[in-house]
């Protein structure tokens, strides 16, 4: 009986210390992604950062919400231009 | 609860005496003194009604120590509250009091604001407020003063413990008796409070030539007690007045006070704090006046000056300083705050260790690193390191940690590009800092500034500190070289970067050490298609470096010149070429691809270093170049006694020889050369991370090891 309830006690022990090393694998694996993603925002971000843009201060400065609204309408009346020249290119 | 007895020196002063006398009653004041000396208005009639016999003096023997030590004699109370008969007290006072003196023992006075009456005028008001708001501990508590503190002390309404005053008295003085005693007391041992609840009512209000005069009168009596002489400086006058008054004029607009009568006063407070610095120039200076002028200008009509002409100041004042310039809080911390933190609270916790975790194939390792710069030799090292553990599966991060905040406009995607493009391929994320710190199984610590942080650092399973080199010998007796000291003396696992350096932390500071061999870059150094000369000494002359020996350098190669005229001496290392008695070529600082071109054409390099052994003499011997190193450092402990490397004790003449002996034996040449190609091959950067993995294992297995 003894010898039974030790080897009980052994399995989970080794039960215990194979889902420790699963968590512990879990958390190496969410780190590794989170640390790529940071690197890859970093990547992406280099020559703002490197010019020291900020772009969320940027546009937050008076004036940042129009010219962008400005830039979008002109945007807009390109792109309708753009299109009316294809409509009109491909009737002739 | 102590005892208290208030005292009132009092010379026709009806206009606040029962107000005051109410007030004290309203406190609860045990006992009240008022002495008077010859008052011709009611003011004994107002102390007789409060129940209060006036002690009578002539006027001619009135003294403000004196007559104040007289009441002081006959008070029966524990404290004493001497108050001047224009001060009212505000609510509250005396328990404030109390409350102060119960703190500590040792307070033997303290004193409270000054709280402008309603008709007060604004300059005065504000002076008031802003100079009793100085005084304020944080958040307006009560500041308890000792040795170094302001000596100030008003006896407008200050409170004494009667054992300070039976120790301390005042001095007989004509003025400032209470500034006397608040230096006099500290200097006994005693300490002073500031008690902000303890407030008085009170404001000298006068017309402008009474202000006038009335500064006169104060700062004559400084020049007495202190030797305090006003400075005059008409540009710095006209300045100080035009500040005073614009601050005036911004005070009573914050008070709501309107445009006409801020005008009115903004003009009055130019008049009032011009005529203050000029009567207060005076003042301090009125021994040079004739007594009838300095009797018509005192206030009080006195010309009983204790200083007569010629006279400087009495032989008990202390010499004065000079005018103190006022520097306010510049910066948030000190560069030091992270070592004083683990001083005083020791290292952040470590996480729980977990069985097998030195085993696992995949760790998170976060690198803390100091600033660099490119071409730093630490550096490479330290990211070849780290991008090879990084090929090998673990998680790996790189924190800078930026002592003296230089590097702060470098922003962190920035850094890690310039880990990619200066040193090594990195792919893991770069920080500025620890604001983002997220955890790790192994924290590594690089250089003495970033041991401190590091071990701050929470979330962590175990820290190790890759050593460079023996840094506290880079400085200097100073703070620098003791807190470099005090790195290796926090239990962290010491990751040497010889085994030279490995023994120096192990014997001398008790650390548990590995040690690593520096890799070679084996693809830039190697030997070249690149004609040999045979008659070029090539030496790494970083002047700037002070453990490069540089000075003893030049010497061996001074002498060399002095034998061998025809050998031609390059220098590198350094953009600006030192000033020497021999002549040399001077390349400056090399690319690494340059100096690889460089080692294959020189006959023998000299690279000295005082501490651990560098990079350059073993990437020196792959492109087959033998080379002269230092003796008895830190060489022997990697290559031998009689390896590869020619060593040579610090002494010109012996450096010299061995350079000549190189440059002359060519079959002494052809062994070192053959000798250190062979000996540096298995010296890679792979092998160097084996050895630091194997480490960081150890730091790891050394946590288990607790379980």
């Amino acid at each position: 009986m003894a010898t039974s309830t030790k080897a009980e006690q052994q399995e989970e022990i080794e039960q215990l210390r194979a889902r420790v090393a699963q968590l512990e694998q879990e958390l190496v694996d969410q780190a590794a992604r989170t640390s790529r993603i940071v690197a890859e925002s970093q990547e992406r971000m280099y020559w703002l950062e490197r010019w020291h843009i900020d772009l969320n201060t940027v546009m937050q400065k008076p004036g940042a919400e129009e010219f962008r609204a400005l830039v979008r309408a002109l945007r807009a009346v390109a792109r309708k231009a753009v299109a009316i020249r294809n409509k009109l290119t491909r009737r002739s | 609860m102590s005892s208290v007895t208030a005292v009132i020196p009092v010379k026709d002063g009806e206009r606040y005496l029962a107000e005051l006398l109410a007030a004290l009653q309203r406190e609860g004041v045990e006992e009240v003194i008022v002495v008077d000396s010859g008052s011709t208005d009611r003011s004994l009639e107002i102390a007789r009604a409060a129940g209060v016999e006036p002690l009578e003096i002539p006027a001619r023997e009135f003294g403000h120590g004196r007559t104040r030590n007289l009441a002081a004699e006959r008070a029966t109370g524990e404290l004493i509250w001497f108050l001047t008969q224009d001060a009212t007290p505000a609510v509250g006072a005396l328990a404030a009091y109390r409350d102060a003196f119960a703190r500590d023992q040792r307070i033997g006075v303290a004193y409270g604001p000054h709280l402008p009456r309603p008709d007060t005028s604004p300059m005065i008001a504000r002076e008031l407020t802003e100079f009793f708001a100085g005084f304020e501990g944080p958040g307006g508590v009560i500041a308890v003063q000792g040795p170094g503190d302001p000596t100030f002390l008003s006896n407008v309404n200050a409170c004494y413990r009667r054992d300070c005053w039976e120790e301390v008295r005042f001095r007989d003085l004509p003025y400032s008796e209470d500034q006397a005693f608040g230096r006099d007391a500290l200097s006994a041992g005693w300490l002073k409070a500031y008690v902000p609840a303890a407030a008085a009512l009170h404001a000298h209000d006068y017309g402008p030539l009474e202000f006038m005069r009335r500064y006169f009168d104060e700062y004559r009596g400084l020049r007495v007690t202190q030797g305090h002489v006003e400075r005059f400086r008409p540009l710095e006058v006209l300045r100080w007045v035009g500040s005073a008054t614009v601050a005036d004029a911004r005070w009573m607009a914050a008070q709501g006070i309107g445009p006409g009568e801020r005008a009115r006063w903004t003009a009055r407070a130019a008049v009032h704090h011009g005529g203050r610095r000029v009567f207060s120039s005076l003042g301090s200076r009125a021994e040079l006046l004739p007594a009838p002028m300095r009797r018509r200008i005192s206030l009080e009509g006195r010309d009983d000056g204790t200083l007569s002409a010629g006279d400087v100041v009495l032989p008990d004042a202390p010499p004065q300083l000079p005018p103190a310039e006022h520097v306010g809080p510049q910066r948030q911390r000190s560069d030091y705050a992270d070592f004083a933190r683990v001083l005083r609270d020791g290292p952040a916790a470590l996480l729980p260790p977990v069985p097998g975790m030195a085993g696992r194939e995949q760790l998170r390792i976060a690198m803390v690193v100091p600033p660099w710069a490119r071409g730093s030799g630490g550096h490479n090292t330290l990211f070849q390191l780290m991008s090879r553990l990084e090929r090998r599966g673990h998680v790996c991060s790189v924190w800078l940690a930026d002592l003296y905040g230089n590097q702060g406009h470098v922003w962190p995607a920035v850094l890690r590009g310039q880990i990619n493009e200066w040193f090594a391929p990195f792919d893991g994320p770069a920080y500025y800092g620890f604001e983002h710190w997220h955890g790790a199984d192994v924290v590594l610590a690089t250089g003495w500034q970033t041991v401190h942080p590091a071990l701050l650092l929470e979330s962590c399973r175990a820290r190790a500190y890759v050593v460079n080199d023996h840094e506290s010998e880079f400085f200097p007796t100073s703070t620098e070289s003791r807190i470099a000291e005090d790195t290796y003396r926090h239990g962290m696992h010491c990751i040497a970067a010889s085994p030279w350096l490995r023994d120096v932390v192990a014997e001398s500071y008790g650390a548990s050490a590995d040690a690593f061999q520096l890799g070679v870059e084996h693809g830039l150094y190697r030997p070249l298609d690149v004609p040999r000369r045979r008659d070029t000494v090539i030496y790494y002359a970083r002047h700037s470096t002070d453990r490069r020996a540089v000075p003893v350098g030049l010497m061996a190669l001074e002498e060399l010149h002095r034998r061998r005229p025809d050998t031609r001496i390059v220098l590198f290392g350094s953009d600006e070429p030192p000033e020497t008695s021999f002549p040399y070529e001077n390349l400056g600082i090399l690319t690494p691809a340059q100096l690889g071109t460089l080692y294959n054409e020189a006959t023998v390099g000299l690279c000295l270093s005082l501490t651990n052994f560098s990079l350059m003499p073993k990437e020196m011997l792959a492109c087959g170049l033998p080379c002269v190193e230092l003796a008895g450092v830190s060489a022997e402990s990697i290559f031998g006694a009689d390896g590869p490397l020619q060593l040579a004790p610090l002494e010109p003449v012996a450096l010299a020889s061995a350079m000549e002996r190189l440059l002359d034996d060519r079959d002494e040449w052809e062994r070192r050369s053959a000798q250190g190609i062979d000996f540096v091959a298995s010296h890679t950067w792979e092998v160097a991370t084996d050895e630091v993995e194997a480490g960081i294992r150890h730091a790891l297995r050394e946590r288990e090891a607790t379980l």
